[in-house]
């Protein structure tokens, strides 16, 4: 009891049931962020839903210090609390855009290691969060010109990786004492 | 001040600079590239009312307008004398539609989803991108 563990090891040494309490309370942290963030005054741009997604520091948080099957886990329920909050169409945006960010911030991870920083993973998630979005706009409501919008979502995403980094940084010492 | 989980691994590095500005740029390269595209392409505005394409608007010069399409009176569209159209105004509680502005080039688009109400740009000629053209431009020719 006395070791030195940090989360990711407590992931190995313990059973599942301290895996799935973690996950859930990362999962409410989420929406928890996600609700904090709509309490907000909406952005002042041209193009409506811009925002810095915050929830998303809980799927990174999960990416890096749990693993990869729990973070797709938290996504996932993300987008089934939206469609029961929000409908279908936002939950298949959530879904979408998850799914996409998530599964490009893995393959950054696997293709340079530790070699790359958080804020880079970060970033690249929330870019391929927006056009994970966009793709399944232009699919539901079909016609959108995603070349029209991709510079803005290229750099709104940008933004927004960088503040969730940024908060997760400051995160991370309170996240670690849930271990 | 946070001593990293992952081991090595860092908040921030220079070479993160070089990854953020490279989005950027290519964001910057799109949209001028965009922009000389389509930018000076003869318009049309395709207006939707729940998915169904109801009014198709011509957008030459110099012809300033205001005008509301049958089946939702709250929301009032404008065309101004430079053949930009937006809306201008609209019942919805967010008035998203309204802060979008004014939409010029091919591609753009405004809604007011609340209404059901979709506003796009489409070539002035010829088919709409990849959907059935059921409109066939109106711009008096």
């Amino acid at each position: 009891m006395g070791d030195k563990v940090t989360i990711g090891q407590y992931d190995k040494n313990s059973g599942g049931t301290k895996r799935l309490v973690l996950t859930g309370m990362i999962f409410a942290l989420a929406l928890i962020l996600t609700i904090v963030e709509n309490s907000f005054p909406p952005l002042p741009l041209p193009v409506p839903g811009v925002k810095f997604g915050l929830s998303n520091i809980a799927v990174m948080y999960a990416l890096f210090f749990l693993s990869k099957g729990q973070a797709y886990a938290i996504a996932i329920l993300k987008a089934v609390f939206v469609l029961a909050v929000r409908g279908l169409i936002a939950a298949l945006l959530s879904f979408c855009g998850g799914i996409f960010s998530l599964t490009l911030m893995l393959i950054v991870l696997l293709l340079f290691k530790d070699k790359v920083s958080y804020l880079a993973i970060s970033v690249s998630g929330a870019v391929a969060h927006n056009i994970g979005q966009f793709v399944a706009i232009t699919f539901i409501y079909t016609g959108f010109y995603l070349l029209a919008y991709l510079p803005l979502l290229l750099v709104s995403g940008v933004i927004a990786g960088i503040v969730t980094a940024t908060l997760l940084r400051f995160i991370i010492p309170a996240l670690k004492r849930l271990g | 001040m946070v001593s990293d989980g992952k081991a090595g691994m860092k908040f921030f590095k220079r070479t993160d600079l070089i990854v953020i500005t490279a989005i950027m740029a290519a964001g910057l390269a799109i949209w001028l590239v965009y922009g000389l595209i389509y930018g000076s392409r003869a318009v049309k505005a395709e207006i939707y009312f729940d998915n169904e394409p109801v009014e198709t608007v011509s957008l030459e010069k110099g012809r300033e307008r205001t005008f509301s399409i049958r089946q939702k009176p709250e929301v009032v569209f404008k065309v101004d004398n430079d053949g930009n159209i937006g809306f201008i105004e609209s019942d919805c509680p967010d008035k998203i539609c309204v802060k979008t502005g004014k939409l010029h080039m091919v591609g753009q688009s405004a809604a007011c989803l609340p209404n059901g109400v979709v506003l796009r740009i489409v070539p002035a000629e010829g088919r709409s991108g990849d959907e059935p053209d059921i409109i066939i431009g109106s711009g008096g020719k």
